[in-house]
């Protein structure tokens, strides 16, 4: 109990850190290393993992209208709430969770435990800003990346395979999809996409910082407890995100066509 | 002539000590046993003190300043050690020149300056050494591009702990150079080695 305070506490403190030193991206080894995020979480992540993300999203749009025995309309609200605004972001945050946030709870792990982050402090340079800031922000922005690539591969998929199953040709269904379609839902998964980017990456850094212990056997514990309290994290963004927007806080107010 | 560093331990149960060392010049410190040596090296580069410890870096009692002012006085002092490492993911080039990077001071020109100046006086082939990964380098490699990223720093009151731990004669011959170097770019600077009493009786 003591312990998951003390995480709550600490994951705050390097939350409100973070956001404070978001200006020193400026500097320019904090930015080649924010590239470098990038590129590792969103531009090698896009080959081939979320490909298999995407082609989940064909699948449940797929089985769905089977099961359901679903017409045009139900088939384009089934992509547009479900895949759309659910599957895409959760999917691209299971991407960015097992592959960047198990490298870089191991990493920093390693960095914390070898010695790196006491040559750092020793040179002046901050943690925060060298390792905490670069991370968070490139996994925020690979993470709406990736989370527009699952969207739109998924929705592709959806239209293309889905008049296999049911009697409505492709220009149908992407017709009613533009009509359906409505600004707030680019905005409700592009916000949730950060959120779950800057939850995952400052999770697994918390962690990473704050080994239980100084030597390499504290490295699968620190990845364990990263991914298991980022993905309850995401999860748990992802309830309190749906219910705020589409709730009854602003019920009536947001007006998302479903 | 006044002190650059003053340091005590005094506590029950260690081997105490009183450490001084006068500014500008070049001071070897043989300390009691590892674990005061660690304490001491740990005060230094925190500056910062634990149970029993006094310091005083560069003029200033280190228990009496803010935060703001302590990383001021950090930026004055470097610390070499065995136990602080080059940076994994940067080649020996972006270690050396990272604090510079970071700090925006001193410019590029003058850290590539400094660079060849001292390392080919220091290892073979300097060229291919900055572009290779720490865990490509051996443990004088190693030595010396954080010897050389500590030039860079400048810093007042350089610290150089353990310097010829595990290396062969003729690599310490080597490290015994790191001398001259100091003192050719910081010729008021003060550099302390420091070491344990066990291991050079």
């Amino acid at each position: 109990m003591l312990r998951a305070l003390r995480e709550i506490e600490g994951g705050l403190k390097l939350s409100l850190n973070v956001v404070g030193r978001m200006g020193r991206l400026r500097r320019a080894p904090i930015r080649e290393s924010f590239l470098r995020q990038v590129y590792f979480t969103g531009v090698t992540a896009a080959t081939g993992v979320v490909l298999r993300a995407s082609v989940l999203g064909v699948l449940i749009i797929a089985i769905t209208m089977d099961v359901l025995d679903a017409d045009t309309d139900l088939a384009v609200k089934i992509l547009l709430l479900l895949v759309f605004r659910e599957i895409g972001p959760l999917a691209a945050a299971v991407v960015v969770i097992l592959r960047t946030g198990t490298a870089i709870s191991a990493e920093v792990a390693m960095m914390r435990i070898s010695g790196q982050t006491r040559a750092l402090r020793h040179l002046g340079i901050n943690l925060y800003d060298y390792i905490v800031v670069p991370r968070v922000a490139g996994v925020m922005l690979a993470t709406v990346v990736l989370t527009f690539y699952v969207q739109f591969l998924a929705v592709l998929g959806g239209l293309l395979f889905s008049p296999l199953i049911i009697d409505a040709t492709f220009m149908e269904l992407a017709g009613r999809f533009s009509t359906l379609f409505a600004p707030v839902d680019f905005f409700y998964s592009t916000i949730k996409a950060l959120l779950f980017g800057f939850a995952i990456a400052a999770c697994c850094c918390y962690h990473g910082l704050n080994p239980p212990n100084l030597t390499q056997n504290a490295v699968p514990q620190v990845v364990t407890r990263a991914v298991t309290q980022s993905a309850m994290l995401t999860l748990g963004i992802n309830a309190v995100f749906a219910y705020i927007v589409f709730g009854i806080l602003f019920f009536g107010l947001v007006t998302a066509k479903a | 002539m006044s002190a650059a560093l003053r340091y005590s331990l005094q506590q029950p149960g260690t081997p105490g000590f009183v450490l001084e060392v006068p500014q500008g010049g070049v001071t070897r410190a043989h300390l009691p046993d590892p674990q005061s040596k660690a304490r001491f090296i740990a005060a230094v580069a925190k500056a910062r003190c634990g149970e029993g410890e006094a310091l005083e870096l560069l003029g200033e009692q280190v228990d009496a300043i803010g935060s703001a002012a302590r990383a001021r006085l950090l930026r004055r002092v470097g610390v070499l050690s065995p136990s602080v490492a080059l940076i994994t993911n940067l080649n020996a080039w972006e270690n050396i020149s990272l604090p510079a990077a970071y700090h925006g001071s001193p410019a590029p020109e003058r850290v590539a300056e400094i660079t060849q100046e001292v390392l080919p006086a220091l290892v073979d082939e300097p060229l291919a050494l900055l572009a290779r990964l720490p865990e490509q380098l051996n443990t004088l490699q190693r030595r010396v591009v954080a010897f050389v990223r500590l030039l860079v720093v400048g810093p007042e009151l350089a610290v150089i702990d353990g310097v010829d731990e595990g290396l062969s004669r003729g690599e310490c011959a080597c490290v015994a150079r790191f001398e001259t170097e100091y003192r050719a770019r910081h010729p008021s600077g003060t550099l302390l080695y420091v070491d344990t009493k066990e291991e050079h009786p």
